[in-house]
C-alpha cells in the first residue's frame, strides 16, 4: 500500500479567520451571559437558561482559543 | 608532525612483520581512490574491482584502514553496482560491520562486507566504497595568529592498504583552490591544478603501504557542533516544528595572541582562518523561521527560498576563530503533509536525521521526535545504527504527556543526512482532547460565576441590613414580574389592533370576534396574576417609593385596555351595521387619540421603573 500524506483536519490557512469568528460569537454569548447574571434578580433567574448559555459560550470560546493558538503558531 | 611520523614508522614495521596471512584468494584487479579534502571532512570514494582467482567461493570482503584513520571514521557505505553498461547501473547497499581478524595488527582497523552473492572462481565484482573521516585534517601549525592563513595536513598512503593483492591502483587527492605548502613526492606524483595524483602502481603485494603527507591551506569552515539537540515536534493540527540547539566550536588551528576587531574589519586579509557564516539548507516550504540565542533574537540572517529548498544563511554574533565557540538556536515549522504519511493502519514521520547545516560535523547528535499525546506502538527505522530510548514530555494542554523518541549518535557527518521513519499509531479522536480541555476550562469559569451569584456571603444572617437587602431583592423581583406582565399585556393589545386591521382589509367579522375573545381571556388571566404582586408591593415598607408608580402603571394599563375594548366594539359594530369606513373612523378618532396618549404614558412609566 502506498503511503498517503496526512494533512490537518482543517486547512492551516483557515485558522485566523475561524478564530476571529468563533471568538467573536463566543464573546458575544459570554457578554449576554454576564448581562443576564447582573440584571436578573436572584429570585427569577433560571438555571437552565444560565447553563445553556454557559455551554454554548464555552464551546465557542474553547474552539476559538484553540484556533487562536494554532493561528499564532503554538501548535498544541 | 614528529609524533605522527613515529606512528607511521611503527605501522610500517608491524606491516613488514606480518606473515602475510591469506584470507582468501581474492585479488583487486583495479583500485581507484579519490580523496576530497575541500571541506573539513576527508571524503574518500573508492572503486574496487574484485576478482576471485582461487578455487573456493568467497562471500565476505575485508576492508582495512590504518588505525589513525579508522578511529576517525564517521561514515562508511559499501555498495555494488548491478547490471552492466553505464545506463543500467544502480547501486545496492551492502551491510558492513567492524570485524576482528586474527593476525591483523592493532594498527589496522578492519571492516567486513557481506557480498550479495558468493564469488566463485573467476567472478568479478565492482564495489563502490564511500568513507568520510573527521579530524584527519590536522591543523599545522596548531596555533596561528589572526593574520596567518590556515594550514592543515593530511596523512594517507599512496598505496592501497588491503589484505588482498592489488594489480593496479591510483590515488587522486582533490585539494581546495588555495596554497599548497608541500606534498610527499614519489614516483609518478603529479600536481594538476588542485588535483594531486599518485600512481598508477602495478602489482602491489598485500598490505602495501607508503605514507604520504600533504600540507595545504584550507579555507573551509572547521565548524563542529560539540552537541546538537534537534527537537522535532509533530502536531496533527498541521505542523512539524523543528528546533535545533547548536553548540558550535571552530576546530581548526587555535588563535594565538589577541583578537583585533580593527585589523579584522579594516585590514584584510586579516582573519582568513575565521568563519563568519553558516549555511543551512532547510526543506522547502519551511516557515516561521527564527534564529536566536540566550540573549534574544539574532538579526544577522538571510533567507532565500524556492520550490525545492529554503536556504538560511546565518551569521553568529562574532566571527569564529580557532577554538572559539558559540551557542545558538534555530527553529522552523514544516507543513505536516510533506512529512507525515499513513500506511497500513499506521502513521509514519519521514524526516531527515542530521543537521541541515552544510559541511557541519556533529560530535554528539540527539534527535528527539515528540509525537502527539496518545500515540502508541512506536517504532523507528534508521539506515544506520543509532542509540534509541523513550521519554515523556509535557507541553501545551497535556495530561499524560507526549511520547518522545530519543535517537543518539556520535560523530555525524552530512552523509548521515538520510531519512528516518518513526512509525506510530494515532486515532484522530485524540485530536479533540485539546479543544475539550479548553471548553471545560471556560465552562468551569461560567459555573463559578453561576455559583458566585447564587451564594450568600453575609456573615450575620439576622442583621437589619441583611434582612432589608433580602426584602429589597424580593421587591425588585416582584417589580420585574410586573413589568413582564405589562409587556405581555401590551403585546396582546398589539394583537387586538392587528385583528382590527385585518377586519378592515378582509371584512371577516367572525375572526375578529374570536380574536377579541381570546385576548379577553388572556388579559383577564394576566390581571389576575398582577393582583397578588401589587398587594405584596403595597404591603412592603421598602417598596413605598415604587408602589405608587406601579399602581399608576397598572391603572393606566387597565384604562388603556378599556379604551381599546371600546374602540374594538365600536369598529365591529360599525362593520356589522355596514356603515362606511369614514363613519367608523370618525367615531373612533377621539378614542384613538386617547389610546395613543395612554400608551405613551405607560411606556414612560415602564422606563421610569426600569431606571430604579
Amino acid at each position: 500500500m502506498a503511503a498517503k500524506p496526512i494533512a490537518s483536519p482543517i486547512p492551516v490557512s483557515m485558522y485566523p479567520t475561524l478564530s476571529v469568528f468563533t471568538l467573536a460569537i463566543g464573546l458575544f454569548i459570554t457578554a449576554f451571559f454576564f448581562i443576564y447574571e447582573a440584571t436578573s434578580s436572584r429570585k427569577n433567574r433560571s438555571l437552565g437558561k444560565e447553563l445553556a448559555t454557559a455551554t454554548v459560550a464555552s464551546v465557542f470560546l474553547g474552539f476559538g482559543s484553540l484556533f487562536l493558538l494554532l493561528a499564532s503558531g503554538v501548535y498544541v | 608532525m614528529k609524533h605522527s611520523s613515529v606512528d607511521l614508522l611503527l605501522l610500517l614495521l608491524t606491516i613488514a612483520v606480518l606473515t602475510s596471512p591469506v584470507y582468501s584468494d581474492l585479488v583487486l584487479s583495479k583500485v581507484e581512490r579519490r580523496i576530497d579534502v575541500t571541506s573539513q571532512i576527508a571524503r574518500v570514494t573508492k572503486t574496487l574491482k574484485v576478482v576471485n582467482s582461487g578455487s573456493e567461493s568467497v562471500s565476505e570482503f575485508i576492508l582495512t584502514f590504518p588505525k589513525f584513520l579508522g578511529n576517525n571514521l564517521a561514515y562508511l557505505s559499501v555498495s555494488h553496482s548491478e547490471g552492466k553498461g553505464k545506463s543500467k547501473r544502480s547501486l545496492v547497499k551492502l551491510s558492513v560491520k567492524a570485524a576482528n581478524l586474527k593476525g591483523v595488527p592493532d594498527s589496522i582497523s578492519v571492516y567486513s562486507v557481506a557480498l550479495p552473492k558468493a564469488l566463485t572462481k573467476g567472478d568479478t565484482l565492482t564495489l563502490e566504497v564511500v568513507a568520510a573521516f573527521t579530524n584527519v585534517l590536522q591543523p599545522f601549525p596548531e596555533k596561528i595568529s589572526q593574520r596567518d592563513i590556515h594550514l592543515v595536513m593530511l596523512q594517507e598512503s599512496a598505496q592501497y592498504l588491503s589484505p588482498y593483492a592489488v594489480e593496479s591502483q591510483s590515488l587522486s587527492i582533490k585539494l581546495p583552490n588555495a596554497r599548497i605548502e608541500s606534498y610527499t613526492n614519489l614516483d609518478g606524483t603529479k600536481l594538476q591544478g588542485t588535483e594531486l595524483k599518485y600512481g598508477p602502481y602495478k602489482n602491489l603485494p598485500q598490505y602495501s603501504y607508503s605514507p604520504i603527507v600533504v600540507h595545504f591551506e584550507s579555507k573551509a569552515a572547521f565548524a563542529v557542533a560539540e552537541k546538537l539537540v534537534r527537537e522535532i515536534e509533530v502536531s496533527h493540527w498541521g505542523n512539524v516544528q523543528v528546533t535545533e540547539h547548536y553548540n558550535i566550536v571552530h576546530r581548526g588551528a587555535q588563535l594565538k595572541g589577541e583578537f583585533s576587531r580593527l585589523d579584522f574589519q579594516g585590514r584584510p586579509p586579516s582573519g582568513v582562518s575565521a568563519f563568519r557564516h553558516l549555511l543551512a539548507r532547510l526543506p522547502p516550504r519551511a516557515h516561521s523561521i527564527y534564529y536566536r540565542d540566550d540573549i534574544g533574537n539574532i538579526s544577522t540572517s538571510q533567507m532565500q527560498s524556492d520550490s525545492k529548498k529554503t536556504e538560511l544563511l546565518i551569521e553568529p554574533r562574532f566571527p569564529l576563530f580557532g577554538g572559539w565557540r558559540t551557542f545558538f538556536t534555530i527553529g522552523y515549522g514544516l507543513p505536516l503533509r510533506d512529512f507525515l504519511f499513513a500506511s497500513e493502519g499506521k502513521r509514519f514521520l519521514n524526516i531527515s536525521f542530521g543537521s541541515p547545516m552544510i559541511d557541519l560535523v556533529t560530535e554528539k547528535l540527539i534527535v528527539q521526535v515528540v509525537l502527539p499525546e496518545g500515540s502508541k506502538d512506536i517504532s523507528v527505522t534508521t539506515p544506520f545504527a543509532v542509540k534509541q530510548s523513550q521519554e515523556i514530555k509535557y507541553s501545551h494542554l497535556d495530561i499524560a504527556g507526549r511520547p518522545v523518541v530519543v535517537l543518539e549518535k556520535n560523530n555525524v557527518v552530512p552523509d548521515h543526512n538520510q531519512y528516518i521513519q518513526v512509525y506510530y499509531k494515532f486515532s484522530n479522536i485524540n485530536l479533540l482532547s485539546e479543544p475539550l480541555m479548553l471548553i471545560s476550562g471556560f465552562f468551569v469559569l461560567f459555573i463559578t460565576c453561576i455559583i458566585y451569584t447564587r451564594a450568600d456571603f453575609s456573615i450575620s444572617k439576622s442583621s437589619a441590613i441583611y434582612l432589608a437587602k433580602l426584602h429589597w431583592d424580593e421587591v425588585l423581583a416582584t417589580v420585574q414580574e410586573v413589568q413582564n406582565i405589562i409587556h405581555k399585556c401590551l403585546a396582546t393589545h398589539d394583537k387586538l389592533e392587528s385583528s382590527l386591521r385585518d377586519l378592515s382589509r378582509t371584512g371577516d367579522i367572525q375572526t375578529c370576534k374570536a380574536a377579541r375573545k381570546s385576548t379577553d381571556s388572556l388579559l383577564k388571566d394576566l390581571s389576575k396574576e398582577l393582583k397578588p404582586l401589587l398587594t405584596f408591593l403595597q404591603s412592603s415598607s421598602s417598596a413605598s417609593q415604587i408602589s405608587p408608580k406601579v399602581e399608576e402603571l397598572i391603572t393606566k394599563e387597565k384604562e388603556l385596555q378599556e379604551k381599546l375594548m371600546a374602540k374594538h366594539t365600536t369598529v365591529v359594530e360599525g362593520y356589522e351595521k355596514k356603515s362606511s369606513g369614514r363613519d367608523i373612523e370618525n367615531r373612533i378618532a377621539s378614542q384613538q387619540q386617547k389610546i395613543i396618549a395612554l400608551r405613551q404614558e405607560i411606556e414612560d412609566l415602564l422606563e421610569f421603573i426600569d431606571e430604579i
